[in-house]
């Protein structure tokens, strides 16, 4: 057989892998072994966490409505303030309503009180 | 359902004057930027223990040291606030105290009187009946104390014990809390808040 030669083929693969890891600190971005690895356990995490992230979020807003919403009286809390907002069908999400309750607070508190009457 | 109108611009809608580092308010959540959250800027509080039953006023402090109780609360920052807990061990009347000072003359009407105070108190047999246990390592090692004999010892350390347990790991929010044994304390330069409990059972009822 005549002798064959690999060439740069091995390395034009890699050198896609370690663009990607190029950011990655330490070992994790200069060795082509670690870069593979590392770009393998990137990429599982962030595909693992976009729906993490939907999830975090909202748990997120949950609690910042619940921080502010308790400011109102003694005995109103966010189960309260969405069970209302059920009943009087109002449709502001989550998020708006974090939102509103960190730039506006009164403006939150306004909505609670409309619809707890 | 579906809403037809395009959405609106930011700067029509945004309400003035903003809490800091706000752009597009509705499509971006409010994540804290560094200046939101420096430390010489954070509130202090300051709480009187005596009397106070032991949970209920460990809950509170601990929302408080946390940052729960703000709209701006974020799990990955530190945004609480400090507090410091200050209790008399053994509290002579106040009445006494001042006409110590200022002779029999002294006009008290305005004053509010702690007499026979009992420190940071526990409701039912707790005082002999819980137990403090810790363990140096070592096979045998284990300690046990009630309540009592912890008191007597390191009084701060029931305080401390009760809210660490609420807080999350690590000693970054444990440290912003301060206790101290007996009405003064070192932090007069932060000009701290009196700590405003809503639980109405945390006082000891007589």
């Amino acid at each position: 057989m005549t002798r064959i030669k690999r060439g740069y083929i091995a390395r034009r693969r890699r050198k896609k892998i370690s663009l990607f890891a190029s950011s990655f600190r330490g070992a994790h971005s200069r060795l082509t072994r670690t870069v593979t690895q590392q770009r393998i356990r990137a990429l599982v995490s962030a595909h693992r966490d976009r729906d993490r992230k939907k999830r975090d979020f909202r748990r997120l807003w949950i609690t910042r409505i619940n921080a502010v919403i308790r400011g109102v009286g003694i005995s109103y809390s966010y189960s309260r303030l969405i069970h209302n907002l059920y009943m009087k069908q109002l449709l502001l999400n989550r998020k708006i309503l974090a939102q509103i309750a960190i730039s506006n607070r009164n403006c939150l508190y306004m909505i609670s009180n409309e619809i707890r009457k | 359902m579906i809403f037809p109108f395009p959405s609106p611009s930011p700067s029509l809608f945004l309400p003035l004057p903003l809490p800091p580092s706000f752009s597009d308010i509705w499509n971006n959540t409010w994540y804290p930027k560094a200046k939101d959250h420096i430390n010489t800027e954070k509130t202090w509080y300051v709480v009187d223990a005596t009397d106070k039953i032991l949970g209920r006023l460990a809950s509170t402090i601990a929302v408080h040291i946390h940052g729960k109780n703000l709209a701006t609360y974020t799990p990955t920052i530190d945004m609480g606030a400090f507090v410091i807990v200050f209790y008399c061990m053994n509290k002579f009347s106040l009445l006494e105290t001042c006409s110590y000072w200022y002779g029999s003359g002294f006009f008290l009407s305005n004053l509010t009187q702690y007499v026979n105070a009992e420190k940071v108190a526990a409701s039912g047999k707790k005082r002999t009946q819980k137990l403090y246990r810790r363990h140096s390592g070592r096979p045998g090692g284990m300690k046990v104390e009630t309540f009592n004999q912890l008191q007597q010892r390191i009084p701060e350390r029931i305080i401390e014990h009760a809210i660490r347990g609420m807080l999350p790991k690590g000693r970054a929010l444990f440290n912003h809390l301060k206790v101290y044994k007996g009405p003064d304390h070192p932090h007069n330069a932060q000009k701290s808040i009196e700590l405003l409990i809503r639980d109405k059972r945390v006082q000891k009822q007589r």
